[in-house]
Order: C-alpha cells, then sequence, then structure tokens
C-alpha cells in the first residue's frame, strides 16, 4: 500500500480506519468523552510552511469526525495540544515519548489533565495505532 | 482560587506546569483533597533525572510553593523517570488512603522493587507521602 502523506485529510482517514481496525480500542476507550485537537507548529524548513490543525472526535470507542481543520474548529475541541512538526514526527514514530514530551515542554496541552492522565492508556494506544499509518513525512519527500 | 495556593516559581522548569496544572484541578474538583491539602506541611522533591528536570515542593498548610531543582533538605525525594512518573497519579485512593492492590497499585511497587521509582524518607515520612499521594492522585 502506498504512503500516505502525513497531516492530509487521507492521512486522517487512514488513522481514523487505523484506529476503527484495532481490536484492542473499542475496549480500551469505552470511558474516554470528548475531541483532540493536534496543532502542528508550522517549520518551512521541513516541509510545513503553515500551522496545520487536525481534529478528531473520540466517543466511548467511537470515532467521529477526524478531519483537518481551521483554528477555531481545532481550539473547541475538549483537548488540545500543540507542537513542532518534529517532535510530533518522533512521538509518531515512537523516538518520544509523548508523556516525556508533555513533562519537557516539548508538547503543550490545553484541557483537563487529571482526566487525561486517568485514560492514559487511551492516550497511549492512539498514538501505538498512529505509528502504524504508513506516512509519507514532508521532510522526506 | 488554586492559582493563589499553588505557587509556580519554577517556570524554567516545564515539568512544574504539568505539576501545577494536576494539582490545581485536583483541588478545584475534589473536596476531600483541598481538605488534605489544608493539613499538609512538608517539602517534597520530584526528580526526573532522564529529563534532567527536578523540582521542591514545599507544603505549608493549604499553600505549596514549587521551586527549580532540589532545595535544601527535603523530607520526601521522590526520584522516577519522566516516562514512569505519571503512574504514581494513576494510585486509586480506598477509604482515604493509597491502595496497592490493584493494578495501578501493583505496578507502583513493582517500580519501587525494581528501583526504577526511589523514594527517599518513605519510612520517615509516611504520613506526608501518603497525603502527598492522596491529592496528587486522579483517581
Amino acid at each position: 500500500m502506498a504512503k500516505v502523506k502525513a497531516m492530509t485529510q487521507e492521512w486522517m482517514d487512514a488513522y481514523k480506519a487505523a484506529i476503527v481496525a484495532d481490536p484492542e480500542y473499542k475496549t480500551v476507550a469505552k470511558d474516554w468523552e470528548g475531541s483532540v485537537s493536534l496543532i502542528v507548529n508550522p517549520d518551512p524548513s521541513k516541509g510545513v510552511p503553515e500551522t496545520i490543525y487536525l481534529f478528531q472526535d473520540y466517543w466511548h470507542g467511537d470515532v467521529g469526525e477526524f478531519v483537518v481543520c481551521d483554528k477555531a474548529k481545532a481550539e473547541s475541541a475538549k483537548f488540545v495540544m500543540t507542537g513542532d512538526y518534529a517532535r510530533w514526527k518522533q512521538v509518531a514514530l515512537k523516538e518520544l515519548d509523548a508523556t516525556k514530551a508533555l513533562l519537557q515542554g516539548k508538547l503543550k496541552m490545553k484541557g483537563d489533565l487529571p482526566y487525561v492522565v486517568r485514560n492514559i492508556k487511551v492516550v497511549n494506544k492512539v498514538i501505538d495505532i498512529l505509528g502504524r499509518v504508513d506516512t509519507q513525512w514532508p521532510d522526506e519527500a | 482560587m488554586a492559582d493563589t495556593i499553588v505557587e509556580n516559581r519554577a517556570e524554567e522548569v516545564p515539568f512544574s506546569y504539568v505539576i501545577t496544572d494536576l494539582l490545581s484541578s485536583n483541588l478545584q474538583q475534589k473536596p476531600d483533597k483541598m481538605k488534605t491539602f489544608q493539613n499538609m506541611w512538608g517539602v517534597v522533591g520530584l526528580n526526573l533525572p532522564d529529563i534532567e528536570a527536578a523540582i521542591t515542593m514545599i507544603f505549608a498548610g493549604g499553600r505549596v510553593r514549587i521551586e527549580p531543582g532540589i532545595v535544601g533538605k527535603p523530607d520526601l525525594v521522590i526520584n522516577s523517570s519522566s516516562e514512569k512518573i505519571i503512574s504514581l497519579n494513576a494510585i486509586n485512593i480506598k477509604f482515604g488512603l493509597p491502595y496497592y492492590f490493584d493494578e495501578a497499585g501493583l505496578n507502583v511497587l513493582k517500580q519501587l522493587a525494581s528501583g526504577e521509582l526511589k523514594i527517599q524518607g518513605m519510612f520517615t515520612h509516611p504520613i506526608l507521602l501518603t497525603r502527598l499521594t492522596k491529592i496528587m492522585s486522579v483517581m
């Protein structure tokens, strides 16, 4: 299967499909309520000329809207995570643990942090699945 | 409310913002944690060598000040990797006490046994440790 360009709608569709297809996701995420946005800071030197906003809707093991969106929609999510392109890539490739990135300030989060910590298995699960999406990164094109 | 009782003076340590956020949210959301917090006196160091970050939390009966680095000689010093420290926040509280006999609790005991988690002062300041666990638990 061909690689999908990172952080495009096609990539979001592939990511959503991978989550839906995961045999454990529904059980692990049965208590999770709420949307998550990923904001990717621009880095022209790595092929990311503008900020990218990605919106993902999760609800009790089901997966809803997964879209590339505008700033307003991204900021409307229950949880908003922001970081540089290079950090997100490291997280996706499992070169950087998301918790570690948060504690180091490499990723920033707005939202109910205790809720996220209570549901850290869900976070780890979706990151694990993200690593399975065959991705064409802009700085590797 | 919580901003006035959790004073973060460790702004150069990003990890301090996570601790401030967790503690402030817990105190706002759970009145029983606030009650415990108001009875806490003592100094706790949190050291995460893998990311070269450390803070000291100075509790003073309903207020806490967070300083960068390990300051003075804390009553408790928790040494852990950044990836494992979050597991401490997942400990369940039963009958007002940390509960170590479920998955989250056993995970912490396993880390203590293996040396991945080290808590200096845990035997000399068990009440402070219990109260700290209670206010930092997100469960």
